[in-house]
C-alpha cells in the first residue's frame, strides 16, 4: 500500500492509534517509521507529567507573596492569600530538598488512548515480585509501631494515613487507609521513599480504602521514611510518574 | 475561539459583595501595568501555577522558586502577554513551564560541570571530560521557546495534545474546528518542533 500520510504519522507521533490500514503499514515501513520518531523527539520532551495543564491547585505559603511583591516593588496586595488548608505544608517540611525526577525517571506520559494491556499485565507482575509484597488477611494485627496521616498534594480529593504493625513474629505491615476517587485507565501505587526521593521501593497497587504490605525483612524504615501514593498510568512504565497524591512521613 | 489549558479554581470566592473585575479584565489590566492586577491574578491562579511546580519539585522551596519566578517573570515581561491570544491563567502556566524547563537545565548543566571537575580532579587520562547533556533536558528549553512562537490556534491545539493528552478528534471537539485542519495543525507544528531541534538543537550538543 502507499505511505501513510504526514498527517497520520504526525498522530503517530504523539501515540494515537492509526486506522488498521495505516497501523499495517507503518509495522512494515522503515520509511513511515523513521518519520514517525523524528517527530517524537520533541513529544517525549514535552508530553511528560510535570509540564501537563495544571491539575489540583495548591496553595503557595504566605512568603511566596511576600518575595514576589519585594522582587517587583509591587505594593498591591492580593485581598486574601489563598488558604493554607489546602497546602501540603507537612510534606513540606518533611521533605524539603525534593529533587525532580527527571534526570532519573523516564519522563513518559501514559498516553490514554494507548494503553497496552501486555505492558500493563507485565508491570502488574513486575511490582508484585520487585516489592515481594504480599497481602496480609487475617490472623493478628500486630502493635502499631509507626503511624502518619498522608496529607494531599496534587488531588484535591485524597488522604489517607499509614501505620506500621509490627506482629509476634517481628514481621511488619504496613497498613494504608486511602480515601481517593476511582481512576480510569490508571491506578495507585505505594511507595515508600527516602526524603529526598532519590531512592524508593514501589510497594504495589492500592485501591480507595484499607490494603496491607507485608515489609520485606530488612527494609530500614528510617531510610525510607515517606509513605507516598501516585497515580501510574497504564504505560507499561514501571517507573514513579512523579504524580503523587498524598504523602506523609512515618515517625518513630 | 476559546483554547485555555487552564481552569480557575477561586480560592477566595468574594462574600463581601465587592465588584470585581472578571478574568479577561484582569488580564488585560496585567498587560496594561495595573499593579493590582498582579494581585488579582496571584489570588486567582498562583495555586494552579504553584501546584505545577509541586508537581515537578515536589512540595517545598524549589516549588516556593519556581512560583515566586513565574509570576516576577510575568510580571516584568508582561509587555509579552497579548490578552487576545488566551487567558492570563494559560499564559501564566506557560511561563510556567519554561522555569520547570529552565530549572532542569541548568541543574543538568551543574552536574555535567561537577562531574567534569571530579574527572578532573582524578586527571582521568582517557574518557570523555564533559559527560554528556541529558538531550530531553536541553530540547525542552528550546521547545517551549519555539512554542511561544507559535501563533493561534496552532499554539492552542498543540498544548492540548501535549500538555492536555488529547487526540486530535477530542481536540476538534474542544475548539470547534475541523479534523483536518485540525490535523493538519499538528503535522505542520510538529515539522516546526523537529527543524528547530534540527537546528539549534544540534549546535547545543556540538
Amino acid at each position: 500500500m502507499q505511505h501513510c500520510t504526514p498527517e497520520q504519522l504526525a498522530l503517530a507521533a504523539l501515540r494515537e492509534p492509526l486506522p488498521a490500514g495505516d497501523a499495517a503499514h507503518l509495522a512494515h515501513c522503515a520509511q513511515c517509521r523513521a518519520d514517525v520518531a523524528s517527530w517524537q523527539r520533541s513529544v517525549d520532551a514535552l508530553a511528560v507529567p510535570q509540564l501537563a495543564a495544571p491539575g489540583a491547585p495548591v496553595a503557595p505559603p504566605a512568603r511566596v507573596w511576600a518575595a514576589i511583591a519585594a522582587a517587583t516593588g509591587v505594593s498591591s496586595a492580593p485581598r486574601s492569600v489563598p488558604p493554607v488548608a489546602s497546602a501540603p505544608e507537612p510534606a513540606a517540611e518533611q521533605a524539603p530538598a525534593a529533587e525532580p525526577p527527571p534526570n532519573v525517571v523516564p519522563l513518559r506520559r501514559g498516553r490514554r488512548r494507548t494503553v497496552l494491556l501486555v505492558a500493563a499485565a507485565a508491570v502488574v507482575g513486575a511490582v508484585i515480585g520487585a516489592g515481594a509484597v504480599a497481602a496480609v488477611r487475617g490472623g493478628d494485627d500486630g502493635v502499631a509501631v509507626q503511624s502518619v496521616a498522608l496529607a494531599p498534594l496534587t488531588a484535591a480529593h485524597a488522604s489517607g494515613s499509614a501505620v506500621v504493625l509490627e506482629r509476634d513474629d517481628g514481621t511488619r505491615v504496613l497498613r494504608l487507609d486511602l480515601k481517593a476517587p476511582a481512576l480510569d485507565h490508571a491506578y495507585y501505587e505505594a511507595w515508600l521513599l527516602q526524603p529526598d526521593i532519590k531512592g524508593m521501593v514501589p510497594l504495589g497497587m492500592v485501591e480507595s480504602g484499607q490494603t496491607d504490605f507485608e515489609l520485606p525483612a530488612g527494609l530500614d524504615l528510617g531510610r525510607f521514611p515517606v509513605v507516598d501514593v501516585s497515580v501510574e498510568p497504564l504505560d507499561g512504565n514501571p517507573a514513579h510518574s512523579g504524580d503523587s497524591v498524598v504523602r506523609g512521613e512515618l515517625k518513630t | 475561539m476559546f483554547i485555555g489549558t487552564v481552569t480557575v479554581v477561586d480560592f477566595a470566592p468574594d462574600v463581601s459583595g465587592d465588584p470585581r473585575p472578571d478574568d479577561h479584565e484582569v488580564g488585560r489590566l496585567f498587560a496594561a501595568g495595573d499593579e493590582q492586577a498582579l494581585a488579582w491574578a496571584y489570588e486567582r491562579w498562583a495555586g494552579q501555577v504553584h501546584g505545577m511546580a509541586v508537581r515537578a519539585f515536589g512540595p517545598g522551596p524549589d516549588a516556593e522558586d519556581i512560583t515566586q519566578q513565574t509570576f516576577v517573570s510575568a510580571w516584568t515581561g508582561r509587555r509579552a502577554y497579548r490578552p487576545e491570544q488566551g487567558p492570563l491563567p494559560a499564559w501564566l502556566v506557560g511561563v510556567c513551564r519554561h522555569k520547570i524547563a529552565d530549572t532542569w537545565a541548568r541543574r543538568d548543566r551543574q552536574r555535567r560541570e561537577t562531574e567534569a571537575a571530579a574527572a578532573e580532579a582524578r586527571a582521568t587520562p582517557a574518557g570523555p571530560v564533559t559527560p554528556g547533556v541529558d538531550t530531553a533536558v536541553a530540547d525542552r528549553v528550546l521547545l517551549l521557546d519555539e512554542l511561544d512562537r507559535l501563533g493561534q490556534p496552532q499554539k492552542g491545539i498543540i498544548e492540548l495534545a501535549f500538555f492536555e493528552d488529547l487526540t486530535h478528534a477530542q481536540i476538534a471537539d474542544r475548539t470547534g474546528l475541523p479534523l483536518g485542519t485540525v490535523k493538519s495543525h499538528i503535522r505542520r507544528t510538529l515539522e516546526r518542533l523537529r527543524t528547530r531541534l534540527e537546528v539549534d538543537g544540534a549546535a547545543l550538543h556540538a
